[in-house]
């Protein structure tokens, strides 16, 4: 189906509107700021459609990239998302999981605290936190409370090194053993959220892809494929 | 009489070693449908054509992933 682009008259204002084109029916598409809604579709998915007044394809990327985002979360029991660039543990995962945006923020917070001044993180519940290493310092509160919420982690797995414990386990096969392939169905789920989410920011930049159709393979090639258009 | 026995002898360990991946395969089948859904939505802007787009999506990736799987599982059958 052919979709030449439709000529709008340019607004008495004057401001250029930034536009791309259907590839469905060839009507035109404001998307307002494409740079305020890719960031908004980067922070919440969906959020920079539905800001440039594209409610279905915002609530279906929102509903989509959440719910793929949560169950992975859930999966994993709360554990696959964290943010680690410690020489024995890099976790690269987190680079795609960022794509979901504000939803990964947590990890980079918790990640911030614990290898900061407070040794500790600072939701104590160890949501988004990453896993101990051996020779790793944390603060005494934070030990008592891994002590009492995780059954495999035990008093003896901390040095006493005033005022803080020093742990000498490998938390990160602690929750390998206890989660088994659901930590890694859980890091594929939330990493595939964020991959996504990042085709969702460039159809908040630009618009639809567009597919190219039978009939406009057999035209002869002029520019290429519509950009946006700027008005 | 005796083809038919052989056929069935060799394809049984296949199906059986599908069966064994199906956890997989059962998590699997919604990330291909996020994937086609995603990929239908962005390459589209009318609802309709989104759906159908995802339903073609769906039976490529699916395709395509089914063929891999099928390659592999057959490969680690035949080692």
């Amino acid at each position: 189906m052919p979709y030449p682009p439709q000529k709008t008259s340019a607004p008495k204002t004057g401001t250029p509107r930034i536009v791309a084109v259907s590839p469905d029916d060839g009507s035109a598409i404001d998307l307002r700021n494409p740079a305020v809604a890719a960031i908004l579709s980067w922070c919440v998915p969906g959020l920079g459609q539905i800001y440039q007044g594209r409610t279905h394809k915002g609530r279906l990327f929102m509903a989509a990239i959440l719910a793929t985002f949560l169950v992975g979360l859930m999966l994993g029991g709360g554990k696959v998302v964290y943010v680690s660039w410690k020489p024995k543990e890099i976790r690269w995962a987190f680079v795609c999981q960022a794509g979901a945006g504000l939803m990964a923020l947590p990890a980079l917070i918790q990640s911030m605290h614990l290898n900061g001044v407070a040794h500790e993180p600072l939701w104590m519940n160890g949501f988004m936190t990453p896993p101990l290493t051996s020779g790793q310092y944390v603060s005494r509160a934070y030990a008592d409370s891994l002590v009492q919420a995780d059954p495999d982690i035990v008093s003896e797995d901390f040095f006493d090194k005033p005022p803080l414990r020093q742990f000498r386990g490998d938390q990160l096969s602690i929750w390998h053993r206890q989660l088994g392939r659901w930590f890694e169905v859980g890091t594929l789920y939330t990493m595939l959220a964020g991959m996504l989410n990042v085709l969702v920011i460039y159809d908040a930049w630009a618009g639809p892809l567009g597919t190219p159709t039978d009939e406009d393979r057999k035209k002869p090639k002029g520019n290429g494929t519509s950009p946006p258009l700027h008005l | 009489m005796l083809c038919a026995v052989s056929l069935f002898l060799g394809i049984v360990p296949l199906l059986a070693s599908l069966a064994d991946r199906v956890p997989g395969l059962l998590f699997g089948l919604p990330l291909v449908a996020l994937a086609s859904l995603i990929f239908a939505a962005t390459h589209h802007e009318d609802p309709i054509e989104i759906r159908y787009a995802t339903v073609h999506w769906m039976v490529w990736i699916g395709g395509i992933l089914g063929v891999v799987l099928v390659a592999v599982v057959l490969l680690g059958w035949m080692v």
